[in-house]
Protein backbone atom coordinates (compact mmCIF):
# COMPACT_ATOMS: atom_id res chain seq x y z
CA UNK A 1 0.00 0.00 0.00
CA UNK A 2 1.23 3.85 0.29
CA UNK A 3 1.52 4.00 3.24
CA UNK A 4 4.16 1.39 3.16
CA UNK A 5 6.04 3.06 0.60
CA UNK A 6 5.95 6.41 2.37
CA UNK A 7 7.25 4.64 5.16
CA UNK A 8 9.72 2.98 3.79
CA UNK A 9 10.83 5.63 2.16
CA UNK A 10 10.41 8.15 4.67
CA UNK A 11 13.73 9.08 6.39
CA UNK A 12 13.17 7.41 9.31
CA UNK A 13 16.21 7.97 11.57
CA UNK A 14 18.17 4.64 12.58
CA UNK A 15 21.21 4.17 13.10
CA UNK A 16 23.34 2.73 10.37
CA UNK A 17 24.01 -1.40 11.20
CA UNK A 18 27.17 -2.05 12.31
CA UNK A 19 29.19 -3.14 10.21
CA UNK A 20 32.34 -5.28 10.86
CA UNK A 21 34.85 -3.39 13.46
CA UNK A 22 32.43 -0.87 13.71
CA UNK A 23 31.71 -0.10 17.14
CA UNK A 24 27.70 -0.88 18.25
CA UNK A 25 26.17 2.63 19.01
CA UNK A 26 22.65 3.44 20.09
CA UNK A 27 20.03 6.08 19.22
CA UNK A 28 18.83 6.89 23.05
CA UNK A 29 15.78 8.47 23.78
CA UNK A 30 15.17 10.02 27.11
CA UNK A 31 12.02 10.93 29.19
CA UNK A 32 12.47 14.14 31.15
CA UNK A 33 10.68 16.46 33.31
CA UNK A 34 8.67 18.79 31.09
CA UNK A 35 10.23 21.99 30.43
CA UNK A 36 13.71 20.78 31.52
CA UNK A 37 14.48 19.63 28.10
CA UNK A 38 16.85 22.06 27.54
CA UNK A 39 18.71 21.67 30.89
CA UNK A 40 19.04 17.46 30.11
CA UNK A 41 20.32 17.73 26.93
CA UNK A 42 23.20 19.93 28.60
CA UNK A 43 24.19 17.38 30.90
CA UNK A 44 23.94 15.23 28.20
CA UNK A 45 26.41 17.26 26.49
CA UNK A 46 28.72 17.81 29.62
CA UNK A 47 28.58 13.94 30.38
CA UNK A 48 28.40 12.47 27.54
CA UNK A 49 29.19 14.89 24.97
CA UNK A 50 26.73 14.03 22.37
CA UNK A 51 24.42 16.77 20.86
CA UNK A 52 20.67 16.14 21.71
CA UNK A 53 17.52 16.51 19.97
CA UNK A 54 14.18 17.96 21.27
CA UNK A 55 11.19 16.02 20.45
CA UNK A 56 8.26 17.98 19.59
CA UNK A 57 6.65 15.34 22.02
CA UNK A 58 7.54 17.50 25.30
CA UNK A 59 9.61 15.20 27.80
CA UNK A 60 11.56 13.78 25.39
CA UNK A 61 15.36 14.25 23.99
CA UNK A 62 17.58 12.04 21.96
CA UNK A 63 20.97 11.82 21.42
CA UNK A 64 22.99 9.05 20.03
CA UNK A 65 26.13 7.56 21.89
CA UNK A 66 28.47 4.58 21.80
CA UNK A 67 26.58 1.56 23.54
CA UNK A 68 29.51 0.99 25.75
CA UNK A 69 28.70 4.36 26.94
CA UNK A 70 25.75 3.12 29.14
CA UNK A 71 26.77 3.16 32.66
CA UNK A 72 27.66 6.89 31.79
CA UNK A 73 24.03 7.51 30.11
CA UNK A 74 22.08 5.54 33.17
CA UNK A 75 23.73 8.19 35.60
CA UNK A 76 22.21 11.01 34.10
CA UNK A 77 20.15 12.78 36.82
CA UNK A 78 17.72 14.70 34.62
CA UNK A 79 16.51 11.35 33.02
CA UNK A 80 13.54 9.73 34.08
CA UNK A 81 13.31 6.98 31.92
CA UNK A 82 15.85 5.55 28.76
CA UNK A 83 14.84 3.54 25.79
CA UNK A 84 16.94 2.38 22.53
CA UNK A 85 15.39 4.34 19.45
CA UNK A 86 14.48 1.70 16.75
CA UNK A 87 13.53 3.75 14.57
CA UNK A 88 11.98 7.10 13.88
CA UNK A 89 9.67 8.40 11.39
CA UNK A 90 9.45 12.12 11.49
CA UNK A 91 6.27 12.16 9.24
CA UNK A 92 4.41 9.31 9.27
CA UNK A 93 1.38 9.17 7.48
CA UNK A 94 -1.51 8.04 8.65
CA UNK A 95 -4.36 5.95 6.91
CA UNK A 96 -7.57 7.73 7.63
CA UNK A 97 -9.19 4.22 7.48
CA UNK A 98 -8.86 2.87 10.92
CA UNK A 99 -8.38 -0.51 9.83
CA UNK A 100 -5.59 0.05 6.99
CA UNK A 101 -3.99 2.38 9.31
CA UNK A 102 -3.48 -0.24 11.77
CA UNK A 103 -2.40 -3.21 9.14
CA UNK A 104 0.10 -0.62 7.82
CA UNK A 105 1.69 -0.39 11.81
CA UNK A 106 1.39 -4.26 11.74
CA UNK A 107 3.33 -4.47 8.54
CA UNK A 108 5.99 -2.35 9.93
CA UNK A 109 7.30 -4.54 12.14
CA UNK A 110 9.46 -6.72 10.15
CA UNK A 111 11.02 -3.98 8.20
CA UNK A 112 12.39 -2.23 11.25
CA UNK A 113 16.29 -2.67 12.33
CA UNK A 114 15.65 -4.53 15.42
CA UNK A 115 19.40 -6.06 14.95
CA UNK A 116 21.68 -3.29 16.88
CA UNK A 117 18.81 -2.11 19.18
CA UNK A 118 18.24 -5.43 20.83
CA UNK A 119 22.06 -5.90 21.06
CA UNK A 120 21.93 -2.43 22.80
CA UNK A 121 19.13 -3.78 24.84
CA UNK A 122 21.17 -7.44 25.71
CA UNK A 123 24.50 -5.41 26.50
CA UNK A 124 21.82 -2.99 28.93
CA UNK A 125 20.34 -6.24 30.64
CA UNK A 126 23.57 -7.37 31.23
CA UNK A 127 24.54 -3.81 32.75
CA UNK A 128 21.08 -4.40 35.08
CA UNK A 129 22.08 -7.58 36.38
CA UNK A 130 25.01 -6.51 38.38
CA UNK A 131 22.17 -4.07 40.44
CA UNK A 132 19.80 -6.52 40.60
CA UNK A 133 21.06 -7.68 44.01
CA UNK A 134 20.26 -4.74 45.62
CA UNK A 135 16.42 -4.46 43.97
CA UNK A 136 14.34 -6.65 44.21
CA UNK A 137 11.21 -4.22 44.21
CA UNK A 138 9.35 -4.65 41.09
CA UNK A 139 7.42 -1.48 40.13
CA UNK A 140 4.57 -2.55 40.03
CA UNK A 141 3.50 -4.44 42.72
CA UNK A 142 2.23 -2.17 45.21
CA UNK A 143 3.61 -1.49 48.37
CA UNK A 144 1.08 -0.38 51.57
CA UNK A 145 0.13 2.92 51.27
CA UNK A 146 -1.19 4.82 54.00
CA UNK A 147 -1.49 8.93 54.16
CA UNK A 148 0.37 10.95 55.76
CA UNK A 149 -1.59 12.87 58.59
CA UNK A 150 -0.23 16.43 58.23
CA UNK A 151 0.28 17.65 61.75
CA UNK A 152 1.06 21.18 62.92
CA UNK A 153 0.24 24.06 61.38
CA UNK A 154 -0.02 22.50 57.59
CA UNK A 155 -3.54 21.32 58.46
CA UNK A 156 -4.09 18.86 55.56
CA UNK A 157 -7.93 18.89 55.45
CA UNK A 158 -7.49 19.30 51.60
CA UNK A 159 -4.60 17.46 51.00
CA UNK A 160 -4.91 16.21 47.33
CA UNK A 161 -2.40 13.84 47.25
CA UNK A 162 -2.33 13.21 43.76
CA UNK A 163 1.43 12.78 42.91
CA UNK A 164 3.80 12.55 39.47
CA UNK A 165 4.84 9.53 41.05
CA UNK A 166 4.11 5.98 40.13
CA UNK A 167 4.54 3.30 42.94
CA UNK A 168 8.27 4.02 43.09
CA UNK A 169 9.43 1.17 45.62
CA UNK A 170 11.74 2.56 48.28
CA UNK A 171 15.24 0.91 48.84
CA UNK A 172 14.24 -2.67 50.70
CA UNK A 173 17.72 -1.04 52.46
CA UNK A 174 16.29 1.97 54.22
CA UNK A 175 13.46 1.43 56.44
CA UNK A 176 10.08 1.48 56.41
CA UNK A 177 8.70 5.00 54.72
CA UNK A 178 7.40 6.44 57.45
CA UNK A 179 4.70 8.20 55.35
CA UNK A 180 2.62 6.98 52.68
CA UNK A 181 2.26 8.23 48.89
CA UNK A 182 -0.55 8.38 46.89
CA UNK A 183 -0.24 7.14 43.54
CA UNK A 184 -3.33 8.23 42.45
CA UNK A 185 -2.50 9.74 38.38
CA UNK A 186 -5.52 12.10 38.50
CA UNK A 187 -6.83 11.00 35.01
CA UNK A 188 -7.01 7.29 36.11
CA UNK A 189 -4.72 6.15 33.49
CA UNK A 190 -1.92 4.06 34.80
CA UNK A 191 1.18 5.91 33.63
CA UNK A 192 4.58 4.45 34.03
CA UNK A 193 7.39 7.77 34.70
CA UNK A 194 6.15 11.15 36.03
CA UNK A 195 2.83 11.71 34.39
CA UNK A 196 3.21 14.01 31.19
CA UNK A 197 -0.44 15.84 30.57
CA UNK A 198 -0.70 15.03 26.71
CA UNK A 199 -4.02 15.04 24.69
CA UNK A 200 -5.28 11.64 24.82
CA UNK A 201 -2.55 9.76 26.48
CA UNK A 202 -3.73 6.50 26.60
CA UNK A 203 -1.35 3.05 27.46
CA UNK A 204 -2.01 0.17 26.02
CA UNK A 205 -2.97 -2.56 28.73
CA UNK A 206 -4.39 -4.94 26.36
CA UNK A 207 -2.61 -8.57 26.05
CA UNK A 208 -1.96 -10.13 23.11
CA UNK A 209 -4.15 -13.13 24.37
CA UNK A 210 -5.74 -14.91 21.45
CA UNK A 211 -1.94 -15.35 19.44
CA UNK A 212 -0.36 -16.29 22.92
CA UNK A 213 -2.11 -18.76 23.44
CA UNK A 214 -1.84 -20.51 20.18
CA UNK A 215 2.15 -20.34 20.71
CA UNK A 216 2.22 -22.11 24.04
CA UNK A 217 5.12 -20.89 25.24
CA UNK A 218 7.60 -23.74 24.25
CA UNK A 219 9.77 -22.61 21.21
CA UNK A 220 13.45 -21.69 21.96
CA UNK A 221 13.90 -20.21 19.08
CA UNK A 222 15.40 -16.53 20.51
CA UNK A 223 18.94 -16.05 19.30
CA UNK A 224 18.88 -12.86 21.34
CA UNK A 225 18.77 -13.63 25.10
CA UNK A 226 22.20 -12.94 26.63
CA UNK A 227 21.32 -15.14 29.80
CA UNK A 228 22.68 -18.15 29.26
CA UNK A 229 19.41 -19.41 29.09
CA UNK A 230 17.62 -20.98 25.78
CA UNK A 231 13.82 -19.20 27.04
CA UNK A 232 11.68 -17.58 25.18
CA UNK A 233 11.17 -13.68 25.74
CA UNK A 234 8.65 -12.09 26.93
CA UNK A 235 7.04 -8.69 25.75
CA UNK A 236 5.01 -6.35 25.95
CA UNK A 237 3.91 -3.27 23.62
CA UNK A 238 3.37 0.13 25.09
CA UNK A 239 1.44 2.72 23.15
CA UNK A 240 1.57 6.39 23.85
CA UNK A 241 -0.52 8.24 21.42
CA UNK A 242 -1.39 12.01 21.16
CA UNK A 243 -3.22 13.96 18.29
CA UNK A 244 -6.06 14.37 17.49
CA UNK A 245 -6.37 12.59 13.72
CA UNK A 246 -5.81 9.55 14.60
CA UNK A 247 -8.32 6.94 13.45
CA UNK A 248 -7.17 4.22 16.42
CA UNK A 249 -6.60 4.51 19.87
CA UNK A 250 -3.26 3.18 21.26
CA UNK A 251 -4.76 0.56 22.67
CA UNK A 252 -5.58 -0.81 19.14
CA UNK A 253 -2.06 0.30 17.86
CA UNK A 254 -0.49 -1.51 21.11
CA UNK A 255 -2.71 -4.53 20.53
CA UNK A 256 -2.21 -4.94 16.73
CA UNK A 257 1.35 -4.14 16.66
CA UNK A 258 2.09 -6.28 19.73
CA UNK A 259 0.50 -8.99 17.11
CA UNK A 260 2.75 -8.51 14.26
CA UNK A 261 5.87 -8.46 16.96
CA UNK A 262 4.51 -11.82 18.27
CA UNK A 263 4.88 -13.14 15.12
CA UNK A 264 8.25 -12.18 14.13
CA UNK A 265 10.40 -12.81 16.99
CA UNK A 266 7.86 -15.68 17.90
CA UNK A 267 8.05 -14.03 21.43
CA UNK A 268 5.24 -14.69 24.23
CA UNK A 269 3.36 -11.97 25.36
CA UNK A 270 3.47 -10.64 28.70
CA UNK A 271 1.82 -7.53 30.32
CA UNK A 272 3.37 -7.92 34.06
CA UNK A 273 6.37 -9.88 33.66
CA UNK A 274 8.69 -8.63 30.59
CA UNK A 275 11.81 -9.10 28.95
CA UNK A 276 11.46 -6.82 26.74
CA UNK A 277 8.97 -3.80 26.24
CA UNK A 278 8.95 -2.16 22.70
CA UNK A 279 7.91 1.19 22.83
CA UNK A 280 5.24 2.68 20.37
CA UNK A 281 5.50 6.26 20.69
CA UNK A 282 2.99 8.41 18.84
CA UNK A 283 2.80 12.16 18.24
CA UNK A 284 0.28 13.75 15.74
CA UNK A 285 2.93 12.16 12.56
CA UNK A 286 6.18 11.88 14.61
CA UNK A 287 6.59 8.11 15.55
CA UNK A 288 9.07 6.72 17.75
CA UNK A 289 9.57 2.58 18.05
CA UNK A 290 11.95 2.23 20.57
CA UNK A 291 12.50 -0.83 23.58
CA UNK A 292 12.97 0.25 26.94
CA UNK A 293 16.31 0.34 28.87
CA UNK A 294 14.73 1.64 32.24
CA UNK A 295 12.09 -0.02 34.27
CA UNK A 296 11.72 1.76 36.99
CA UNK A 297 11.83 5.52 37.20
CA UNK A 298 15.23 6.85 38.34
CA UNK A 299 14.00 9.79 39.44
CA UNK A 300 13.30 8.24 43.55
CA UNK A 301 16.76 7.68 43.32
CA UNK A 302 17.51 9.66 46.87
CA UNK A 303 15.03 8.93 48.66
CA UNK A 304 13.69 6.17 50.86
CA UNK A 305 11.70 8.12 53.31
CA UNK A 306 8.70 9.68 51.44
CA UNK A 307 6.68 12.23 52.48
CA UNK A 308 3.01 13.21 50.67
CA UNK A 309 4.86 16.05 48.48
CA UNK A 310 8.08 14.18 47.54
CA UNK A 311 9.68 15.91 44.62
CA UNK A 312 11.26 13.53 41.92
CA UNK A 313 15.20 13.96 42.08
CA UNK A 314 14.98 14.70 38.31
CA UNK A 315 13.17 17.74 39.00
CA UNK A 316 14.98 18.91 41.52
CA UNK A 317 18.24 18.24 39.64
CA UNK A 318 16.32 20.52 37.33
CA UNK A 319 15.56 23.72 39.59
CA UNK A 320 18.92 23.14 40.79
CA UNK A 321 20.64 23.25 37.35
CA UNK A 322 18.77 26.20 36.23
CA UNK A 323 20.83 28.02 39.00
CA UNK A 324 23.93 27.50 37.94
CA UNK A 325 25.55 26.77 41.50
CA UNK A 326 29.81 27.31 41.79
CA UNK A 327 31.76 25.86 44.02
CA UNK A 328 31.77 27.21 47.53
CA UNK A 329 27.96 28.48 46.92
CA UNK A 330 25.65 28.14 49.75
CA UNK A 331 22.53 26.85 48.29
CA UNK A 332 19.72 26.67 51.28
CA UNK A 333 16.27 25.17 50.59
CA UNK A 334 13.96 26.70 53.13
CA UNK A 335 10.99 24.69 53.23
CA UNK A 336 12.87 21.49 51.88
CA UNK A 337 10.11 18.88 53.15
CA UNK A 338 12.05 15.40 52.50
CA UNK A 339 14.86 17.42 51.78
CA UNK A 340 14.69 15.80 47.97
CA UNK A 341 16.27 19.36 46.60
CA UNK A 342 19.33 19.28 48.93
CA UNK A 343 20.45 15.96 48.65
CA UNK A 344 20.21 16.02 44.74
CA UNK A 345 22.27 19.01 45.13
CA UNK A 346 25.07 17.43 48.10
CA UNK A 347 24.90 14.69 45.52
CA UNK A 348 25.76 16.29 42.54
CA UNK A 349 27.04 19.55 43.61
CA UNK A 350 29.49 18.56 46.78
CA UNK A 351 31.88 21.37 46.46
CA UNK A 352 28.56 24.00 47.45
CA UNK A 353 27.36 23.61 50.82
CA UNK A 354 23.44 22.97 50.85
CA UNK A 355 21.51 23.58 53.90
CA UNK A 356 17.58 22.14 54.59
CA UNK A 357 15.47 23.77 56.53
CA UNK A 358 11.59 23.08 57.54
CA UNK A 359 9.22 23.96 59.89
CA UNK A 360 7.93 20.84 60.60
CA UNK A 361 9.02 18.13 62.95
CA UNK A 362 8.09 15.02 60.30
CA UNK A 363 9.45 16.54 57.50
CA UNK A 364 12.99 17.41 59.10
CA UNK A 365 12.99 14.04 60.56
CA UNK A 366 12.23 12.08 57.04
CA UNK A 367 14.92 14.56 55.41
CA UNK A 368 17.71 13.43 58.58
CA UNK A 369 16.64 10.11 57.68
CA UNK A 370 17.34 10.33 53.67
CA UNK A 371 20.67 12.12 54.51
CA UNK A 372 21.45 8.97 56.88
CA UNK A 373 20.53 6.78 54.03
CA UNK A 374 22.86 8.45 51.70
CA UNK A 375 25.59 8.41 54.38
CA UNK A 376 25.16 4.71 54.77
CA UNK A 377 25.65 4.41 51.46
CA UNK A 378 28.79 5.94 51.10
CA UNK A 379 30.15 3.79 53.82
CA UNK A 380 33.31 1.76 53.02
CA UNK A 381 33.46 -1.50 54.36
CA UNK A 382 36.61 -0.92 56.26
CA UNK A 383 35.57 2.18 58.52
CA UNK A 384 32.65 2.94 60.54
CA UNK A 385 32.81 6.04 59.67
CA UNK A 386 30.69 7.43 56.27
CA UNK A 387 32.37 9.95 53.69
CA UNK A 388 30.50 13.10 55.14
CA UNK A 389 28.11 14.95 52.49
CA UNK A 390 28.04 19.29 52.70
CA UNK A 391 24.55 18.64 53.81
CA UNK A 392 22.92 19.97 57.34
CA UNK A 393 19.49 20.06 58.31
CA UNK A 394 18.03 22.40 60.60
CA UNK A 395 14.31 23.17 61.93
CA UNK A 396 13.28 26.93 61.51
CA UNK A 397 10.69 28.84 60.34
CA UNK A 398 10.89 30.35 56.90
CA UNK A 399 9.56 33.89 58.35
CA UNK A 400 12.39 33.99 60.72
CA UNK A 401 15.28 32.21 59.59
CA UNK A 402 18.16 32.19 61.87
CA UNK A 403 20.19 33.37 58.65
CA UNK A 404 22.50 36.13 58.44
CA UNK A 405 21.59 38.90 55.94
CA UNK A 406 23.18 38.63 52.22
CA UNK A 407 24.90 35.31 53.37
CA UNK A 408 23.31 32.86 50.97
CA UNK A 409 24.12 32.62 47.11
CA UNK A 410 21.34 30.11 46.27
CA UNK A 411 17.54 29.56 47.60
CA UNK A 412 16.07 27.12 45.59
CA UNK A 413 12.46 25.36 46.83
CA UNK A 414 9.36 23.82 46.01
CA UNK A 415 6.58 26.27 47.77
CA UNK A 416 3.75 24.65 49.60
CA UNK A 417 0.86 24.24 46.64
CA UNK A 418 -2.58 25.44 48.35
CA UNK A 419 -3.99 22.11 46.75
CA UNK A 420 -1.19 19.86 48.61
CA UNK A 421 0.38 21.04 51.87
CA UNK A 422 -1.86 24.23 53.07
CA UNK A 423 -4.48 26.28 51.82
CA UNK A 424 -4.39 28.99 48.69
CA UNK A 425 -5.11 31.56 51.48
CA UNK A 426 -2.34 30.62 53.20
CA UNK A 427 -0.14 31.14 50.89
CA UNK A 428 -1.35 34.39 50.20
CA UNK A 429 -0.04 35.57 53.07
CA UNK A 430 3.19 33.11 53.67
CA UNK A 431 4.32 33.89 49.87
CA UNK A 432 4.97 37.80 50.04
CA UNK A 433 6.87 37.03 53.57
CA UNK A 434 8.85 34.03 51.92
CA UNK A 435 9.82 35.84 49.46
CA UNK A 436 11.03 39.13 51.88
CA UNK A 437 12.73 36.73 53.87
CA UNK A 438 14.70 34.39 50.96
CA UNK A 439 15.55 38.03 49.60
CA UNK A 440 17.50 39.64 52.87
CA UNK A 441 18.92 36.09 53.25
CA UNK A 442 20.26 36.11 49.53
CA UNK A 443 23.51 37.62 48.57
CA UNK A 444 22.64 41.11 46.35
CA UNK A 445 23.27 41.23 43.07
CA UNK A 446 24.89 37.67 42.44
CA UNK A 447 22.37 35.77 44.34
CA UNK A 448 19.38 33.72 42.56
CA UNK A 449 16.03 31.82 43.49
CA UNK A 450 14.73 29.00 41.80
CA UNK A 451 11.62 28.25 42.93
CA UNK A 452 8.75 25.77 42.18
CA UNK A 453 4.82 26.93 42.83
CA UNK A 454 1.32 25.60 41.34
CA UNK A 455 -0.57 29.06 43.08
CA UNK A 456 0.64 31.12 39.82
CA UNK A 457 -1.13 33.98 40.69
CA UNK A 458 -0.35 33.68 43.73
CA UNK A 459 2.79 34.10 43.07
CA UNK A 460 2.56 36.21 40.31
CA UNK A 461 1.25 38.61 43.01
CA UNK A 462 3.57 38.46 45.99
CA UNK A 463 6.72 38.89 43.47
CA UNK A 464 5.05 42.10 41.86
CA UNK A 465 5.34 43.42 45.76
CA UNK A 466 9.00 42.68 45.83
CA UNK A 467 10.59 43.95 43.23
CA UNK A 468 12.72 45.74 44.32
CA UNK A 469 14.94 42.72 45.59
CA UNK A 470 13.77 40.16 43.10
CA UNK A 471 14.23 40.02 39.17
CA UNK A 472 12.40 37.20 37.40
CA UNK A 473 15.01 35.97 35.07
CA UNK A 474 12.97 32.69 33.69
CA UNK A 475 10.01 30.72 34.15
CA UNK A 476 9.91 27.08 33.21
CA UNK A 477 6.30 25.10 32.82
CA UNK A 478 6.24 22.01 34.39
CA UNK A 479 3.73 19.52 35.30
CA UNK A 480 3.64 17.41 38.72
CA UNK A 481 1.38 15.18 39.93
CA UNK A 482 -0.87 16.20 36.94
CA UNK A 483 -1.07 19.73 38.05
CA UNK A 484 0.77 22.64 36.17
CA UNK A 485 3.13 24.64 38.02
CA UNK A 486 6.09 26.57 37.55
CA UNK A 487 9.70 26.81 37.99
CA UNK A 488 10.67 30.55 38.45
CA UNK A 489 14.23 32.10 38.23
CA UNK A 490 14.99 34.78 39.83
CA UNK A 491 17.66 37.15 40.40
CA UNK A 492 18.21 39.03 43.48
CA UNK A 493 19.02 42.82 42.80
CA UNK A 494 22.06 45.11 44.23
CA UNK A 495 19.13 46.44 46.42
CA UNK A 496 20.81 45.51 50.64
CA UNK A 497 17.64 44.44 52.59
CA UNK A 498 16.75 46.16 55.13
CA UNK A 499 17.30 44.77 58.72
CA UNK A 500 13.87 43.90 59.98
CA UNK A 501 15.44 41.37 62.47
CA UNK A 502 14.34 41.51 65.76
CA UNK A 503 15.41 38.54 66.91
CA UNK A 504 18.16 37.24 64.97
CA UNK B 1 33.27 23.55 73.40
CA UNK B 2 33.90 20.15 71.93
CA UNK B 3 36.46 19.35 74.48
CA UNK B 4 38.69 20.40 72.65
CA UNK B 5 39.24 23.97 74.06
CA UNK B 6 43.17 24.63 73.84
CA UNK B 7 42.91 23.64 70.05
CA UNK B 8 41.14 26.58 68.69
CA UNK B 9 41.73 30.24 69.85
CA UNK B 10 38.64 32.04 70.85
CA UNK B 11 38.73 34.46 67.18
CA UNK B 12 40.84 33.80 64.31
CA UNK B 13 44.33 35.16 64.71
CA UNK B 14 45.25 37.67 61.55
CA UNK B 15 46.74 35.63 58.55
CA UNK B 16 44.82 32.40 59.55
CA UNK B 17 44.04 32.00 55.78
CA UNK B 18 47.95 30.62 55.90
CA UNK B 19 47.80 28.53 59.07
CA UNK B 20 47.27 25.32 57.78
CA UNK B 21 47.03 23.87 60.82
CA UNK B 22 44.14 26.25 62.13
CA UNK B 23 42.65 25.52 59.06
CA UNK B 24 42.74 21.81 59.39
CA UNK B 25 41.04 22.18 62.97
CA UNK B 26 38.83 24.47 61.83
CA UNK B 27 37.13 22.26 59.32
CA UNK B 28 37.02 19.14 61.29
CA UNK B 29 34.76 21.44 63.81
CA UNK B 30 33.18 22.64 61.16
CA UNK B 31 32.56 19.88 58.54
CA UNK B 32 33.76 16.90 60.00
CA UNK B 33 32.29 16.85 64.05
CA UNK B 34 28.89 16.42 64.17
CA UNK B 35 26.89 17.28 67.49
CA UNK B 36 23.87 14.58 67.41
CA UNK B 37 22.40 16.05 71.17
CA UNK B 38 23.33 19.42 72.34
CA UNK B 39 22.55 22.99 72.35
CA UNK B 40 23.38 26.36 70.24
CA UNK B 41 23.63 29.29 72.57
CA UNK B 42 22.77 32.67 71.64
CA UNK B 43 26.23 34.78 72.36
CA UNK B 44 23.32 38.07 73.00
CA UNK B 45 20.80 36.54 74.96
CA UNK B 46 22.10 33.37 76.52
CA UNK B 47 19.01 31.72 74.97
CA UNK B 48 19.55 27.99 73.97
CA UNK B 49 18.31 26.13 70.92
CA UNK B 50 18.07 22.04 71.20
CA UNK B 51 19.53 20.18 68.97
CA UNK B 52 18.56 16.66 68.72
CA UNK B 53 19.46 13.55 66.71
CA UNK B 54 21.82 15.89 65.10
CA UNK B 55 18.96 18.25 64.30
CA UNK B 56 19.05 21.78 66.08
CA UNK B 57 15.42 23.54 66.75
CA UNK B 58 15.62 26.88 65.75
CA UNK B 59 11.89 27.90 65.60
CA UNK B 60 11.01 31.66 67.78
CA UNK B 61 8.51 30.89 70.16
CA UNK B 62 5.13 33.35 70.10
CA UNK B 63 6.76 35.65 71.98
CA UNK B 64 10.18 35.81 70.40
CA UNK B 65 9.05 36.43 66.84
Amino acid sequence: GMAEAEAAGDAGLAPAAAQEGAELAAVIGATVPTGFEQTAAEEVREKLGSASRISKDRGKIYFEVPARSLPQVHRLRSVDNLFVVVQEFKDYQFKENKEDALKDLEDLVKKLPWTDPLKVWELNNSLKKKKTKRKKHNLQSSASRGKLSDGGEEGGADQNNTNDQEDCAPNPEAVEPTGGQDTENPQGVTSRNGVEEEEDNEQSDVKVEVQASSESGTKAGDGQTGEGEAKVLRFRVTCNRAGDKHSFTSNEAARDFGGAVQEHFQWKADMTNFDVEVLLNIHNNEVVVGIALTEESLHRRNITHFGPTTLRSTLAYGMLRLCDPQPTDIIVDPMCGTGAIPIEGAAEWPYCYHIAGDNNPQAVKRAANNISSLLRKNESKDSSTALGVPLDVVQWDICNLPLRTGSVDIVVTDMPFGKRIGSKKKNWDLYPACLMEMGRICTPGTGRAVLLTQDKKCFAKALSRVGHIWRRAQTVWVNVGGLHAAVYLLRRTSERAEETRSFW
Amino acid sequence: KLGHPSELPPEPTPGYEADEEFLRRLHHVLLEVEVLEGSLQCPDSGRRFPISRGVPNLLLTEDEA
